[in-house]
């Protein structure tokens, strides 16, 4: 059983001009699956249409085995499927501790005990739950995005470019804590343009190119495969 | 000087409760509803009908205590509530929801300026033009400060009732948005839509509850409005403008603004009239939202964007 298959999919903001043309991806259980390629590729498009918040003209995507092709978003996090966004990823106007309450009350989760669990994995956030999201600083913000797409305890958490606007040190932070959130069970899909970061991090990784995945593999042989690089990574030099 | 207070606050009350709307279906929705002043004038319409009805069958109505009005008139603001809320929801299915699935922003603020002049010619229409009342009982006006200081103060049962009603409205409104998951879900959409569909949240469902607590509230104000003065047709047209000035007053968006910028329109009507004169009531208003927005340009409790 794979954890999230996305087969052949076309998707685009705008009817008759799909940005992902025939992408698909297998994500097994419990890996951490780095999606790379150059800026335009469709990598942000691909999960966002994965998590129903671009329309999907062609393809399936299905959740451990499940169809979910075409599914509105909120019903995704309830199946199972977290997201976090690459920007605006919080509620600025809520505290840190509303931004989580709210997504348990939507949930239907146990609050205290999993509200608990989460401050145990964020400590920084337990320390500031009353604080604005929005006075925040980016490292913060990122955490507690996370923090909140995890309430759900959902089985795949996909992320898009978690490391963008963050120090090399921040990112770093950010990444090590994806790591950890792996080892509690999860499932992870990273969109990134941190190369460097994110195959330091992944199982394997899907190199995207044109809306359409282009090479797959374990992501040790991608890092030291050069030709890959210089063709397909233009920021493989540079980044954390 | 507190004659004008009260009058003031009394209007700004009516004020509020319709810009509360305004402001909701802003945030949430993301468009200015100019048709928001007939859901007034609508909700006002739907009681006096009910009204009429009850009395045909109970008899005429029996005032309550000192009010002008008794329990048909309370009973048939209800059944107002739960006919505007109708109104609002089959617009937004008929019309709104269509264009908002379409992105397309201009055209919504257009078919809401539409749907005002469908809504009020068609009540026109069915009610003619004729001002009418809820209630033809004169009212003594209570003597609550004497006449020597700052010019005294005498309020009717009705005007105590309104501005009793609205607070307890706006409480109302405050637990729900601050205490309930519904609530809460309602200002997460406002900040970010797209944030509050990946954390679990039914778009559709909050805009539905938007839909729901702006037309309840504007039936409220349009009932009060009757109360207060008379039933016409222009009703809701009439207090449109200060029900815009209310909400960019208060900061666009903002529920507690709207309620604030709702009272100061109210009070600066109310202050006008012995000033400059009743013709220009409705000017006052926006003077005092331009000099407010020179000094603070997201209004009172506006956001940066």
């Amino acid at each position: 059983m794979t954890a999230l298959h996305v087969d052949a999919l076309e998707a685009g903001y705008e009817p008759g001009l799909p940005i992902v043309r025939g992408a698909s991806l297998v994500v097994e259980p419990n890996e951490i699956l780095a999606v790379l390629g150059p800026n335009g590729a469709g990598k942000s498009t691909l999960i966002k249409a994965v998590a129903g918040l671009v329309p999907v003209s062609g393809g399936r995507v299905s959740l451990h085995d499940r169809d979910i092709t075409g599914r509105a978003a909120h019903m995704l996090v309830h199946e199972g499927l977290g997201f976090v966004p690459q920007t605006e990823n919080v509620f600025v106007n809520l505290s840190i501790e509303d931004n989580l309450d709210l997504a348990a009350s939507v949930l239907k989760v146990p609050k205290r005990q999993r509200l608990g669990e989460l401050y145990a994995l964020f400590p920084d956030l337990a320390r500031q739950r009353r604080l604005l999201a929005g006075r925040l600083s980016g490292g913060q913000r990122q955490m507690l995005a996370v923090a909140r797409a995890l309430v759900g305890a959902p089985k795949v958490l996909m992320l898009d470019e978690p490391s963008a606007g963050l120090s090399p040190k921040l990112v770093g932070i950010v990444f090590d804590k994806l790591v950890e959130i792996r080892a509690t069970g999860v499932t992870i899909v990273l969109v990134e343009q941190n190369v460097k970061a994110a195959l330091a991090i992944a199982d394997r990784a899907v190199i995207l190119v044109e809306g359409r995945d282009r090479i797959t593999g374990s992501a040790r042989d991608l890092a030291g495969d050069p030709q890959v690089a210089a063709l397909y990574l233009g920021h493989y030099g540079g980044g954390a | 000087m507190l004659q004008l207070i009260a009058d003031g606050v009394v209007i700004g009350s009516i004020i509020a409760l319709g810009a509360i709307g305004v402001t909701l279906v802003y945030s949430i929705l993301r468009f200015a509803n100019f048709g928001h002043g007939e859901l007034l004038t609508w909700g006002a319409y739907l009681a006096w009908t009910a009204l009429l009805g009850i009395v045909a069958v109970t008899g005429p109505m029996q005032p309550l205590g000192p009010l002008s009005f008794g329990w048909p008139l309370m009973a048939s603001l209800l059944a107002a509530a739960g006919g505007t809320v109708v109104l609002a929801l089959l617009l937004d299915r008929l019309v709104f929801r269509r264009l908002r699935r379409r992105g397309n922003a201009i055209g919504l603020i257009m078919a809401s300026f539409g749907v005002a002049l469908v809504l009020r010619n068609l009540l026109q229409f069915i009610f003619g033009a004729v001002p009418e009342f809820y209630s033809r009982e004169i009212q003594v006006a209570i003597r609550l400060v004497p006449r020597d200081v700052l010019g005294g103060l005498r309020v009717t049962a009705d005007q105590l009732f309104v501005l009793g009603l609205t607070a307890v409205s706006v409480v109302a409104l405050h637990l729900f948005l601050t205490r309930t998951t519904l609530g809460k879900a309602m200002r997460a959409t406002s900040v970010n839509p797209q944030l509050a569909r990946v954390t679990g949240i039914d778009v559709d469902k909050v805009i539905r509850a938007t839909w729901i607590v702006g037309a309840v509230l504007a039936a409220v104000a349009g009932v009060f409005s009757g109360l207060t003065a008379q039933l016409r047709p222009q009703l809701g047209l009439d207090l449109l403008l200060p029900l815009f000035a209310a909400a960019i007053l208060g900061g666009i968006g903002s529920v507690y603004g709207a309620v604030a910028g709702g009272l100061i329109v109210g009070l600066a009507e109310s202050f006008s009239v012995p000033l400059v004169g009743a013709e220009y009531r409705a000017a006052t208003a926006f003077v005092v939202l331009i000099a407010i927005l020179l000094v603070r340009p997201t209004g009172l409790f506006g956001e940066k964007a």
